[in-house]
C-alpha cells in the first residue's frame, strides 16, 4: 500500500497553487485533507505525478456570514474548512444547521479533523455526504482558475463518478449556502455502519407555509447512482401538497426517477432504488419534526 | 526529496523525506517510534492515530511532508510525570488484549476527554468509531474511559 | 492427578483480577511486534495474481531486476526447485502445491513473483514492472461448481475436486431414526468470514552464513508445528531454524498458516544475504491470509412428539479453498460437537471437502464449530416451531443434566461437567423472558418488532491432535501438551519461559497468579518472558496458541515445573534449617517450620545456595533452581474413528440476543445481549470476560456484517476494510455476562476453555432473534450473514433469508 512516486508542492498563496496547476495540467491533483486521495493513491488507483497540497494557503479555511442583499444574506465556507469545524460551527449550526447535521454522518472523528468541504465536493465520490447536502442547499460553489472566479451551482457541479464541471485548471476555493429562514432541514443516511459511505444518504430543506402544506422544498440524493443528484420529480410532487404520509410515500417512489442506480456487494440496484425511497421518506419527516 | 522539521512529544525533529513517505512510516522508521501501528492501510482501522496539532487524525493518510512544522504526539508521549490517567484507566479497566490499538484507541480517548470530560456511553463509543479493536468487544474499553473520566471528577 | 489443594499453597491471586502484567508495555507504546524489531532489513514484496484460476505462460521479471534498490526476485518455479510440497494433512489425494504459484494460479491474491529491494516504496515500485502472461481458465468458484463433473480441476492430479469424503457414523442411527414420531430437514449456507487479527501477518528472515542456518522472527500461532513444516519444505534439519516470537497483535488462528511465507522469506534471505522483513498488507490479508470456509450443511433431526431429540445427521460441505494443507480439517473437527448441549443417542455426519478458486482457509477462532452449533440450534428452533413448543423448553427437555456428567457423546467426546439447564434458567431470568414476550406483544401490535434468540453451545478446548488425520488414519500428531521452564533466580524471584506464546490472552498474567498462590508469594515477583525462542523455550510439536489449550496443558506444564522447583526449594530448606520437608510451610517467599516460625529461610537465601554456595547443598542435590516439565493431558483418547475425543475440555455458554428489526429497511438493531457463560473455574474473572464479549462480537460481525463475496469470476469483492466489514464501538449493544464455574475435573486447577465460546454461541442467537422477530410474517433463516437486503426480501417473498 504504497503510492507511486510524485513530487510534493506547497504553495503559499492561492495564486501560486493555480499558476502550478495550469503548468502541469492533468498530471497534477489538488490535495486538501486527502483522506479519500491518499487512499486510492496508496492503492495506486490515483498516481499524480504532482500534488499541490492547499494546506500552506491560509486564505481557504473559514465560515462567515455575509449579508447579501434582502433574503439572499448566506453564508460563506473557505473550501479547506474541515468537517470538524463545521459540526462545531455555531453559526452554521443557527443560520443553516443542515451541513452539520450532515457532518455527524461523515466518517469518523479522524477523518472529520482532517477532510474538507472543498476536498469533499472535488472529489465528487457518489457516495459522498456532503454533495446531498450541497445539492439540498442550492449552494454555489466558487471556482477559481488562471482566468478568474466564477460561480457553479450545486446542481451543475456533479457531472459523474468523481468527475465535477471544474476544469482541469481550477480550484475549489468557497462554498456559499443560504441562510435559512422558515425552513427545516435533515440529513439521513443507510449505510452498513454508521460511519459508513453512504448506500442512500438523503438530504431535505423543507419550508413549509407554517402548517402541514410544503411550500418549497429541495432534495439531494447521494449514493444510489454515479453522482449525487436532486430528486426533482419528489420535489415536484410535493410541492404545494399537504405532508401526510400517503402523499410523501408516493413522491418517495419517485426518487430515482431517470436515474441509473448502482448496485454492489452491499446493496444490488433493486434494494438500492427501494431503500432510496425509504430514505427520502424518513428524511422529510425527520425535517418536519425537527427545527 | 523535502526537508522538514515537526516535533513528536516534545522533541524536535528535522529530516530530508521523499515526497511519498507517509507520516505514519516518517514517525516508525525515522523517529523510530513504533508505538504507533499500521492495521488496514485505507483509513479504516485507526490504529495509526495520533494527535497532531491537537486533533487525532490518522498518520497512515498523511504524507510526512505535510507535517512540516507540525506538533504531533504519540502514544510514547503520554506518560508525562508517571503515566497519564488513560493509560491507568486502560489497565485497571482490562480495555488490553492483544495490545495492537491500544495507543490510538487512548489517544482517541484522550482527545475526547479533552473536549467533553465527563462523556456518557453514546459519545464515547462515537468518538472511537474510527478504532478498530479486533479482541475486546470494545465494552473493556467503552467501561475504562467512562472510569477514566469518572476519576478524573473526584 | 494432582489435586487443587496440593497445587496452591495460598488463594490470594488465582480468581482475582489483578492488573494485567502486559499492559504497562502496552500503554506505554513499548510493546515490540515484529516490524517494530530494531534490524536492518531489506523488504519483500509479492506479485499476486489477478485471476482466480489461470495458468502462467510467461514471466518477465527483468525490468523489475534494472529498478535501482531490487535486490533480488524471486518466481513460484524457481522456490519449486528448491522446496518441497506443501503437505496436507487431512486427504490422501494427491494434490501437489508450493508455497508459491507455479505452472497456475489458483485464487486471485497467490503470490507469483516475490521481489525483495532495499525499502517497502521500492519493492512495491518493482512489482509494477514485472509483466506474467496468463492464460485464464474457467474459475470454479461455488460448491456447486466444485461438484460439477463439467468443471475444471483446480489439483488436475487429484482426478476429483472433492478432495476429501467420508462418513462418521456413531451410535445405532437406523433404530434411533425408526423410533422417531418424525424427522426434520433442512438445508443450511454458512457465508466466508474471518476474525482479521489487527496486527497481519508479519515476519523476519535473516540467514546465519557462519553455519548455514536461518532466524525467524515471526507472530506465527503454532511455532511447534511451523517448525517442522519449514523444515521439511525447506529440506533442512530443524537445528537449521531458530524460532523466534514476538508480541503478537492478535491471532484466533489466522496465524497458524503464515509458515509457506516463512519458506520463501527463508530463500530469500539466502540470495541476499541480509535479514529481509515482509509485513502482509490488510489486502493481502483478506485474500489470501485466509478465511474460514464456507459451508452447506443438509441435516436432518429424529424427534420424538415431546421434543426429544433422537438423533441426527448431516452432509456437510466444505468450500476449503485452495490451501492443501489445511483442506478437510473443519469437518474433521465440527462433527464431534453434532450433538451440540443435547442427550442425542446417535449421529451420522458425512463430510465433504471441496477445492475451488477462492481463497485459502485455516482453523478461524472456533473452528467449525460455529457452522456445526449454528445449523444444530438453528434445528432447535425449527423444531420447537413445529411441535409448538417453546424455544427455551425445547432446549430444557434435551440438556444433558447435570447428574448425567460426565456425558460421552457418541462419538467419544466426554462432557466433563457443566450445568446447562440452570445456564439457560439464568439467562431467562436476566432477561426476564416472560416480560420480554409479553412487550414483544405489545410492540407487535404497534407495528414494530423484538424479537428473542436463544442460543447453548459448548465450547470445545484443547484439541486431540489426531483429529487431522482421521480421515487418513496414520497421525502424525496426537494428544496434546505442552511445555513449562520455572526458575527462581539470584534474588528470589521466579521466572517462567513457556512454549506457548500469547496474542492478546494474558498469558503472563495468569502464569504469574497460578505460581504466586503455588509458592505463596505475589505475582510481581513473577516473570514471563514475552517472547518466545525455540533455542530456550522448552517445544512440542503441539506449542502454541491455539484450541483453548492455555487453560489445560499450558498452566498444566507451569504446575508440574513450578512443583519441581518448590519441592527443591523445599529439600534445601530443610536440609538448611534442619527441619523435616513434612513440617515446613510457604509464606511471602520463605520457607518455614510450622513448629518454629523462627526457623525460616528466604528463596533468596535457598537460591544463594542452589547458585552459588552450591557445597551447602544436601546429599545428591543438584546445583541450579530452574526445572523443566512437560504436560501432556492425560485424557486424550488415541485416535480412532468409533470412539475418540477430539477436545478434553468442554465449556459453555447460553446466548440471549434482543433484536429489533426494522422491517421496512431490514436492518438489525441490537437491544440486548446476555452471555451465560461456564468455563468451569477462573483464574481472572476480568480477562475471561473480556474473551467471551469479544469472541462473541466476532460472531456478531460474522452475522451481520462480515461477508468475503466473490464474483462468478472469483473475484473477492471485499478486499479491504472498507468492503470487508468489521464490527464498531458503535452499533454494539452493552454484553451482560452472567458467570457459571462448573469445574473441570480434567485439568489440574479446574479450569475450561474461554477463548471461543462466543464466536461458536452467537450466531444462532441472532439468527433464531431474527427469525423470532419476524415470526408474523412466516421468515425462516437458513443463511447468514443477515443482511438487510435478504431481510426485507424474505419478508416480502421468499420467506426465507
Amino acid at each position: 500500500m504504497i503510492p507511486n512516486k510524485f513530487e510534493y508542492i506547497r504553495p503559499n498563496t492561492l495564486q501560486e497553487a493555480l499558476s502550478i496547476l495550469s503548468a502541469y495540467r492533468e498530471d497534477a491533483k489538488v490535495l486538501a485533507g486527502g483522506q479519500s486521495l491518499l487512499s486510492l493513491m496508496k492503492l495506486r488507483l490515483a498516481s499524480p505525478k504532482y500534488l499541490i497540497d492547499l494546506s500552506g494557503v491560509p486564505e481557504l479555511n473559514y465560515i462567515r456570514e455575509e449579508s447579501g442583499r434582502g433574503n439572499s444574506a448566506r453564508i460563506a465556507i473557505g473550501a479547506l474548512t474541515t468537517y470538524a469545524q463545521i459540526k462545531e460551527s455555531a453559526v452554521l449550526q443557527a443560520k443553516s444547521p443542515l451541513l452539520v447535521q450532515t457532518t455527524h454522518l461523515i466518517g469518523d472523528v479522524q477523518v472529520r479533523n482532517r477532510g474538507t468541504l472543498g476536498g469533499s465536493l472535488a472529489h465528487a465520490d457518489p457516495a459522498g455526504d456532503m454533495p446531498a447536502a450541497i445539492l439540498a442547499l442550492g449552494a454555489e460553489i466558487k471556482a477559481v482558475g488562471p482566468k478568474g472566479a466564477r460561480w457553479i451551482k450545486a446542481e451543475d457541479f456533479f457531472v459523474t463518478a468523481f468527475t465535477t464541471a471544474l476544469s482541469f485548471d481550477e480550484i475549489v476555493a468557497e462554498v456559499r449556502v443560504p441562510v435559512l429562514k422558515g425552513y427545516k432541514t435533515a440529513y439521513m443516511k443507510n449505510a452498513p455502519r454508521p460511519s459508513d459511505f453512504a448506500i442512500v444518504g438523503v438530504a431535505v430543506c423543507l419550508q413549509p407555509d407554517g402548517g402541514r402544506t410544503c411550500q418549497n422544498i429541495t432534495i439531494g440524493i447521494t449514493g444510489v447512482t454515479d453522482k449525487a443528484y436532486r430528486a426533482v420529480g419528489v420535489e415536484e410532487s410535493l410541492r404545494g401538497k399537504q405532508l401526510d404520509p400517503k402523499i410523501i410515500e408516493q413522491a418517495a417512489s419517485r426518487v430515482t426517477d431517470g436515474v441509473e442506480v448502482n448496485g454492489n456487494i452491499h446493496a444490488s440496484k433493486e434494494f438500492r432504488s427501494y431503500l432510496a425511497s425509504i430514505w427520502v421518506k424518513r428524511a422529510i419527516q425527520a425535517a418536519m419534526s425537527g427545527a | 526529496m523535502h526537508k522538514i522539521k515537526v516535533r513528536i512529544n516534545g522533541r524536535d525533529f528535522e529530516d530530508e523525506v521523499d515526497s511519498r513517505l507517509l507520516l505514519v512510516h516518517y514517525i516508525r522508521q525515522k523517529a523510530r517510534l513504533t508505538g504507533t501501528h499500521v492495521g488496514c492501510d485505507t483509513g479504516n482501522c485507526g490504529a495509526c492515530t495520533i494527535i497532531f496539532n491537537g486533533k487525532t487524525i490518522k498518520s497512515c493518510l498523511m504524507l510526512a511532508v505535510q507535517a512540516n512544522g507540525a506538533d504531533m504526539t504519540t502514544v510514547e508521549g503520554l506518560a508525562k510525570n508517571g503515566l497519564h490517567p488513560i493509560q491507568e484507566a486502560f489497565m485497571d479497566r482490562f480495555a488490553i488484549q492483544c495490545g495492537y490499538c491500544t495507543p490510538g484507541m487512548m489517544l482517541s480517548a484522550c482527545s475526547l476527554l479533552q473536549t467533553n470530560p465527563q462523556p456518557n456511553e453514546a459519545e464515547i463509543r462515537e468518538a472511537i468509531e474510527g478504532n478498530l479493536c479486533m479482541c475486546t468487544g470494545y465494552q473493556q474499553i467503552v467501561e475504562a474511559i467512562q472510569y477514566a473520566a469518572e476519576k478524573t471528577r473526584k | 492427578m494432582l489435586k487443587l489443594e496440593e497445587i496452591l499453597v495460598t488463594r490470594n491471586w488465582v480468581g482475582k483480577p489483578v492488573r494485567r502484567k502486559e499492559d504497562t508495555r502496552f500503554v506505554m507504546g513499548v510493546a515490540t511486534y515484529v516490524d517494530d524489531l530494531d534490524i536492518d532489513c531489506h523488504h519483500v514484496a509479492f506479485l499476486r495474481s489477478p485471476y482466480a484460476h489461470a495458468r502462467i505462460l510467461k514471466i518477465d521479471t527483468s525490468k523489475a531486476e534494472a529498478l535501482p534498490g531490487v535486490i533480488a526476485v524471486i518466481t513460484g518455479q524457481e522456490i519449486a526447485r528448491q522446496t518441497k510440497p506443501v503437505v496436507p494433512r487431512a486427504f490422501n489425494k494427491p494434490a501437489v502445491q508450493y508455497v508459491m504459484a507455479v505452472n497456475k494460479v489458483r485464487y486471485v491474491g497467490e503470490p507469483v513473483v516475490a521481489v525483495v529491494a532495499e525499502n517497502q516504496y521500492l519493492a512495491a515500485d518493482a512489482l509494477d514492472l514485472i509483466e506474467v502472461e496468463y492464460e485464464a481458465l474457467k474459475p470454479v468458484v461455488t460448491i456447486e461448481d466444485a461438484l460439477n463433473p463439467k468443471s475444471p480441476l483446480i489439483f488436475e492430479e487429484a482426478g476429483s475436486n472433492v478432495l476429501l469424503h467420508d462418513k462418521m457414523v456413531h451410535g445405532n442411527i437406523e433404530e434411533i431414526y425408526k423410533e422417531a414420531d418424525l424427522v426434520i430437514k433442512e438445508h443450511f449456507k454458512v457465508h466466508r468470514y474471518s476474525s482479521t487479527p489487527l496486527e497481519p501477518w508479519a515476519i523476519i528472515v535473516k540467514y546465519e552464513r557462519a553455519n548455514d542456518s536461518f532466524v525467524v522472527w515471526s507472530n506465527d500461532q503454532q511455532h511447534g508445528r511451523s517448525i517442522v513444516n519449514v523444515c521439511h519444505t525447506l529440506g533442512i534439519s530443524t537445528d537449521k531454524l531458530r524460532f523466534i516470537v514476538p508480541d503478537s497483535g492478535g491471532g484466533f488462528g489466522v496465524k497458524l498458516a503464515l509458515w509457506p511465507y516463512i519458506v520463501t522469506l527463508a530463500l530469500l534471505s539466502k540470495k541476499a544475504n541480509k535479514p529481509i522483513k515482509w509485513i502482509q498488507t490488510r489486502t493481502e490479508h483478506l485474500l489470501g491470509g485466509t478465511h474460514a470456509p464456507d459451508a452447506d450443511v443438509e441435516i436432518d433431526l429424529a424427534l420424538k412428539k415431546d421434543g426429544r431429540i433422537l438423533g441426527l445427521c448431516i452432509k456437510d460441505i466444505q468450500n476449503d479453498g485452495s490451501f492443501v494443507h489445511t483442506t478437510g480439517i473443519y469437518g474433521l473437527i465440527k462433527f464431534a460437537t453434532m450433538s451440540g448441549c443435547y442427550n442425542i443417542k446417535a449421529t451420522s455426519a458425512e463430510l465433504v471437502s471441496v477445492v475451488t478458486n477462492k481463497g485459502p482457509t485455516v482453523q478461524n477462532r472456533g473452528v467449525g464449530k460455529p457452522t456445526m452449533i449454528f445449523v444444530l440450534e438453528r434445528m432447535v428452533d425449527l423444531a420447537a416451531k413445529k411441535l409448538g413448543l417453546d424455544p427455551a423448553e425445547m432446549r430444557f427437555r434435551n440438556f444433558i443434566q447435570p447428574g448425567q456428567m460426565p456425558h460421552t457423546t457418541p462419538s467419544g467426546e466426554v462432557y466433563e461437567s457443566g450445568d446447562y439447564p440452570e445456564c439457560l434458567r439464568k439467562g431467562l431470568r436476566h432477561l426476564g423472558y416472560d416480560e420480554f414476550r409479553k412487550r414483544q406483544k405489545d410492540l407487535r401490535s404497534k407495528g414494530r418488532y423484538i424479537g428473542v434468540g436463544i442460543s447453548a453451545g459448548v465450547e470445545p478446548g484443547t484439541s486431540n491432535l489426531g483429529y487431522y488425520y482421521t480421515s487418513r488414519g496414520v497421525p502424525e500428531y496426537m494428544g496434546n501438551a505442552e511445555g513449562a521452564i520455572v526458575g527462581v533466580d539470584y534474588d528470589g524471584n521466579i521466572n517462567v519461559l513457556l512454549g506457548s506464546v500469547d496474542s492478546g490472552q494474558g498469558h503472563a498474567t495468569t502464569t504469574s497468579q497460578v505460581v504466586a498462590d503455588m509458592l505463596a508469594i505475589h505475582p510481581d515477583r513473577v516473570s514471563m518472558t514475552n517472547q518466545l525462542d525455540s533455542i530456550i523455550s522448552p517445544f512440542l510439536g503441539h506449542s502454541g496458541v491455539y484450541s483453548n489449550k492455555f487453560n489445560d496443558v499450558d498452566l498444566g506444564a507451569v504446575i508440574m515445573a513450578t512443583k519441581k522447583v518448590r519441592d527443591k526449594m523445599l529439600r534445601i530448606a530443610a536440609h538448611m534449617l534442619g527441619v523435616d520437608r513434612s513440617k515446613l510451610k510457604l509464606k511471602d517467599g520463605t520457607i518455614y517450620s510450622s513448629e518454629n516460625g523462627a526457623k525460616a529461610v528466604s528463596f533468596k537465601e535457598i537460591a544463594s545456595v542452589a547458585y552459588k554456595r552450591i557445597l551447602l547443598l544436601p546429599e545428591g542435590e543438584e546445583p541450579g533452581l530452574k526445572e523443566i516439565a512437560y504436560y501432556k493431558t492425560p485424557f486424550a483418547k488415541m485416535p480412532s474413528r468409533e470412539n475418540f475425543n477430539i477436545q478434553i475440555t468442554h465449556s459453555n455458554s447460553v446466548h440471549i440476543a434482543a433484536v429489533e428489526v426494522d422491517v421496512e429497511s431490514g436492518s438489525i438493531r441490537l437491544d440486548r445481549y446476555i452471555i451465560v457463560h461456564d468455563c468451569g473455574n477462573q483464574i481472572h474473572p476480568e480477562i475471561v470476560r473480556g474473551m467471551a464479549i469479544g469472541s462473541t462480537v466476532h460472531g456478531i460481525g460474522a452475522s451481520l456484517y462480515e461477508n468475503f463475496v466473490y464474483n462468478e469470476d472469483g473475484q473477492l469483492l471485499a478486499s479491504t476494510f472498507m468492503d470487508y466489514l468489521k464490527p464498531l464501538s458503535v452499533g454494539l449493544p452493552n454484553f451482560e455476562v452472567v458467570h457459571m464455574e462448573s469445574p473441570c475435573p480434567y485439568s489440574l486447577l479446574g479450569t475450561k476453555s474461554a477463548g471461543e465460546g462466543g464466536a461458536i454461541t452467537s450466531l444462532t442467537a441472532l439468527a433464531n432473534a431474527v427469525e423470532d422477530a419476524l415470526s408474523p410474517f412466516g421468515v425462516k433463516v437458513t443463511s447468514l450473514p443477515l443482511a438487510p437486503e435478504k431481510v426485507v426480501k424474505a419478508i416480502r417473498e421468499t420467506k426465507e433469508i
